[in-house]
């Protein structure tokens, strides 16, 4: 039976692929990602307006719980670290991170995403740590010929080791 | 006007959330989560090389609106707790997305009210475009 899953992606499972470390998030970048999400309606105002007394009441602004405060660039590893080796800057090239030749595909798409979310929300001036491992590797045939479904996850912790979020993404290679 | 706490019962369904699929918006949510800057997301023919007829929304957007839906319902006395979905086809450039959703469990204790949701996304031809589920968590007073 064909297959894209090697050992040595099976030997990855659950291992660490990346570790990432916020800088402190500011307001604005709250204040832009929900300007983005909600446009063009003016989003809820404890993600924007700290005077508001419903914010006020909220202990200050609040980010919105899909907010990505890694999206642009990390304390750690910096911006230059960041950049991958040689062979490993395609989207979708996970295995490459831990050394791993990754399955040849032409296009990878998300399939699944599944989001869990703690008591402790994102404020500015918190400092998020982000761990991700690949959990789950599965295939199956498709329009498009034999996919490969990777489970990547995606755990979010404060400054204070308390759990803010774990996201799984299901990517589908193919 | 958020949902009154004390009168959520299964089968009540969530206010119809929409939003244009238009790259207006798309380039918006790229300058905020910049890895989804790919080309099949801004470039029809891109996209139609990987198997679609047009440019796609992105999949953590489509995932946020979610947010946006639930928490348009539940105003500041509510949180998200767990939100999963399965996109089946994406959004493409020029249709409109609609989402929506349906209490199926309701579970109270004390002051605090989980709610177990379906929760979906079409587009404007009917097209089921995300199905999924999600169980948010209710206090009556919060403010």
């Amino acid at each position: 039976m064909r297959t894209l899953i090697t050992d040595e992606m099976r030997a990855i499972v659950g291992v660490v692929m990346d570790e990432a470390t916020s800088y402190p998030i500011a307001a604005s970048d709250i204040r832009r990602w929900a300007l983005a999400v909600y446009h063009p309606e003016v989003p809820p105002p404890e993600f924007w307006d700290e005077d508001d007394p419903a914010t006020v009441a909220m202990g200050g602004i609040v980010a919105p719980d899909e907010f990505n405060p890694l999206a642009w660039i990390t304390k750690e590893p910096g911006p230059a670290r960041r950049s991958p080796p040689e062979g490993t800057h395609r989207v979708g090239a996970f295995e490459a991170a831990l050394g791993v030749e990754p399955p040849p595909f032409r296009a990878v798409l998300q399939g699944e995403i599944r989001a869990r979310y703690g008591e402790v929300r994102m404020r500015p001036g918190d400092v998020i740590r982000a761990t991700t491992r690949i959990t789950e590797y599965a295939e199956r045939e498709g329009r498009m010929g034999l996919q490969l479904y990777t489970t990547v996850s995606e755990e979010l912790t404060n400054q204070d080791g308390a759990w803010v979020k774990t996201v799984d993404t299901v990517f589908v290679r193919y | 006007m958020p949902v009154d706490v004390g009168a959520i019962v299964p089968g009540m369904e969530l206010p119809v959330f929409e939003r244009e699929g238009s790259l207006l918006h798309w380039v918006r949510y790229a300058a905020v989560n910049p890895a989804h800057i790919v080309g099949h997301h801004f470039d029809d023919d891109v996209a139609r090389s990987e198997g679609f007829d047009a440019a796609f929304i992105m999949a953590p957007l489509e995932h946020a609106y979610l947010h946006v839906l639930l928490r348009n319902w539940m105003g500041r006395q509510g949180r998200v707790r767990r939100l999963d979905i399965r996109l089946r086809r994406p959004l493409l450039r020029g249709r409109t997305l609609r989402a929506g959703g349906k209490v199926v469990a309701v579970h109270r204790e004390g002051r605090s009210v989980l709610v177990t949701l379906d929760v979906w996304e079409t587009d404007d031809l009917g097209e089921l475009l995300a199905p999924g589920t999600a169980e948010v968590e209710l206090v009556a007073d919060r403010t």
